[in-house]
Parts: C-alpha cells; structure tokens; sequence
C-alpha cells in the first residue's frame, strides 16, 4: 500500500509543492531505467564492436548521469530538511513571539475592567471587554495552531501521569455552567464515585474535554440538554458527552476530525471556530493509547465519547 | 499583618508593569527586576515570600535563577513559580526538575488567577 502511495507521483508533487520530475520518487523510477537501459546498450556495443574504449565511454557516461541524478535527490533531501528545521524553529518563536504582546494585551484590559474601572463609561467598558474576549480568542488561536503544528512534526510531547477524569469533567462544567445556562442548556451528569484514575496528561486532557464540551454548547440551540457520563469497561474508562444540538450532516461525518473541518449545518449560524479542536483532541487521545469516536443524526444531536486506558493496580504514582 | 513580599523577574516591561501594578493593588509589596542577574541579587539581598519568575531572560535565564535560589541556603525555601510563556513539556519537567513550586504559562492566565495561586502557595 505504501509503496503504490509512494508511486502516486502527481500526489507526491503536490504534497511538496515540486513538479512531478523533481520528486525523489520520479528521480529514482528514472536512475533505475537509466540503469537498466545503459546497462542493456553496453552489453549490445561491447557485442557489436570489439572495443574497450567505447565500454569504457559509455559507463563513463553512465557515472556522470548517476552523478547528476543522484545529486539532485540529495540535494532536494537536504533542502526538505532545512524546510523542516525552520519550520519548527518558526514555531518556537511564533509562540514566545505573539504570545507576549498577547498576554500583555490580555493583562492590560484585566487591569482597566479589574483595578482601574473608575470613570469609565459603559460604553468604554463595553469597549474593552471586546478587545477582552477578542484576546482571549486569538491566544486560543495561537495555541491551537502551534498544537497542529506540533502534532503534524510528531513533536507534541505528553506527560503521563496519574490522572483523576471526573475530576476534570466536574471542573469543565463548572467553568462552562455560565455559557450553558445563557443559553438555556441543561447540563447533567452521571459517574461512579470509585472510578480508577487513567494515564494521561493533565492539561491536555483537560483541553479535550473542554472542546468536547464547548462544542456540545455551542452547537446545541436554545433549551438543550446535554449528558455526560463516564463508565468503566475492561481496562479504559469511556467518556461520553451527549447532546441534542444540530448534528452532523451524514455525508460530512468521514471528515469531522480532519483538520479545519467545519461542518456546512454549523457554519451557517456559528462563524466562530476554527476547526482545529477536534483534530487536535484525536491526536492527544490516540498518542495517550485511546480511542475516539462519535455517533451523530442531524437535527437530533450528537454523541463525541472518548475512551483511555485505566491506570494498572499498584502504578499510583503521579 | 506584614504585607507579603513578592519579587518579579521579567524583562517584558509592559508585563511587568501589569503585574506589578495589579499585585500592589492586591496589598502586596512588589520587588521587579529586569534580568536574571539583577534578580538574584535581589533574591538573595531582599529575602521575599515568593518569586514570580520568566525563563527567557537577558543576562541569566530562568533555569539558572531558579538553580542559583534553590542551591543558596538562605534562598532555598522560597517558592518559585514559573510563570513563562513556553509550555513544551520539557521545559515544564525541567522546571519542575529545578525545585519550582509551580508553572504558568502567561497566555493562559488571568492577572486574578496569578494572585490566586500565590495566595494558595503562600497559605493567605
């Protein structure tokens, strides 16, 4: 499978951004008929004419061919490396680089709505709570694409530690209660007390639950109700999140964790969302040993449930 | 009651001057030093209640600030939190590798929430 993936050159050429006849793959398809058909002609001209000297010409010819070809494959490597590595540097200074003038940004507005509120108008308050959430969405964005771009370098690093999921659910809903009860939705939620703790990393988890719940919020209308509930099976706890929103149209359901995927239903009415936030949570949940999944009607409601693997008896350290 | 002492390592000055501001404001005294070395100094001379410390810092960085104040008798049980805007979980295992009381990272922190985990660590 892989090697006819290797083969779809046009694929190639565009996932690199190269024409077709620089692609390592077209180069070496070409140095092995290269090859085969010096290799061929020697053997006929060494037939034909008695002459050392033209054998010797023709590999000559050969090496020098080898040369250039090969050459150009090294090169091109070595240019996908270099690509690679500022790629990556670019990525640790976009995240020191934007995120300071954003948490001052941020810092600032809280002074002005916390400390130095006195004078302003409602108006200017209105003012600066915009630039407020306005901040808070483009540190969310910032965070979410340096994510991707961790994840698509395989350099998203997790801790593995001991970790207590209803924990973080209880906490989720209790930092989501004000956004779900402004919008009229019923928050409910079931688990056993003396569920065993999972492997995973804290905050990241904390992230995914986060996003499952703020989707379920988000894309659930007025007098919704959602439910959440963790069950123990086997040796994994499964999370579900259930709600009664809009759903997912069933010939864009293949896609819902790809990247940027945004569903046609929901972009209708809710502009804001990159859809990264799904993507994201499957990579962390696979990388942690999980499994993510989903059931969806549209117009009835969806179902996101995740499952990770319980911590082993006597592995309690965190 | 004797107003709590916290010293602030940050080179951004509008950081800075935010939380400094904010932490005033809060009934704390606020010491700010602009570099790792001018921090140490400050640490060690002025003994505060705890450190609010950034890694990327000219002269010394975090790391070394926050080794050079566990290694110092005198320095050595005053917490130390990170507050940084790296969050590669490297970076959060060597801090806590160095004897840090906690990390934050800036982006995703409210002023409030800063003053809340200080006041946790310091038992207020």
């Amino acid at each position: 499978m892989r090697f006819v993936n290797d083969l779809n050159l046009k694929k190639q050429a565009e996932e690199l951004g190269v024409e077709i006849w620089q692609t390592p793959s077209f180069l070496v398809l070409m140095l092995g008929t290269i090859i085969v058909f010096v290799m061929t002609a020697t053997y006929y001209i060494s037939r034909v004419y008695d002459n050392p000297e033209l054998v010797i010409v023709s590999e000559s010819v050969v090496v020098v061919v080898f040369l250039i070809i090969g050459n150009s494959i090294i090169r091109f490597i070595n240019q996908v490396i270099r690509l690679n590595k500022m790629k990556s540097d670019f990525v640790s200074v976009a995240s020191h680089q934007l995120r300071t003038p954003l948490s001052a940004i941020k810092w600032e507005t809280e002074l002005l709505l916390s400390k130095f509120k006195r004078g302003l108008n409602k108006k200017q308050l209105k003012n600066i709570e915009n630039i407020d959430q306005l901040s808070v969405r483009m540190i969310r964005l910032v965070n979410d694409l340096l994510d991707v771009a961790r994840i698509d370098q395989k350099r998203l690093v997790l801790r593995k530690e001991s970790v207590d999921l209803c924990k973080i659910i209880e906490e989720t809903i209790s930092e989501m209660a004000p956004i779900a009860k402004s919008r009229n939705i019923e928050i409910t939620s079931s688990w056993s007390k003396n569920n065993p703790k999972i492997i995973g990393d804290t905050i990241r988890l904390k992230m995914v639950v986060e996003n499952l719940l703020s989707n379920a919020i988000k894309y659930t209308t007025n007098r919704g109700k959602i439910d959440i509930k963790v069950v123990k099976k086997d040796n994994s706890l499964i999370l579900s999140i259930k709600d009664n929103g809009v759903g997912i149209p069933e010939e864009q359901q293949d896609r819902v964790f790809d990247k940027f995927f945004r569903s046609d239903n929901v972009v209708k009415y809710q502009t804001e969302g990159t859809g990264l936030g799904l993507y994201i949570s499957k990579s962390i949940i696979e990388q942690l040993g999980g499994k993510i999944w989903f059931q969806s009607v549209e117009n009835l409601g969806s179902i996101f449930s995740f499952s990770l693997p319980t911590n082993k008896p006597g592995d309690t350290k965190s | 009651m004797n107003k709590k002492r916290i010293l602030i390592i940050e080179d951004e000055a509008t950081l800075q001057r935010a939380l400094s501001e904010f932490l005033t404001s809060e009934g704390f005294e606020v010491l700010s030093a602009m570099d790792g070395e001018e921090g140490l100094n400050m640490a060690k001379e002025k003994i505060p209640d705890l450190v609010l410390l950034d890694i990327i810092l000219p002269k010394k960085d975090g790391y070394e600030v926050l080794a050079e104040i566990k290694k110092d008798e005198k320095t050595t049980k005053i917490p130390v939190v990170l507050l940084t805007n790296l969050e590669a979980a490297e970076d959060v295992q060597r801090a806590f590798d160095s004897g840090a009381t906690t990390y934050l990272v800036k982006s995703n922190y409210k002023l409030e929430d800063i003053v809340k985990k200080i006041k946790e660590i310091l038992k207020m």
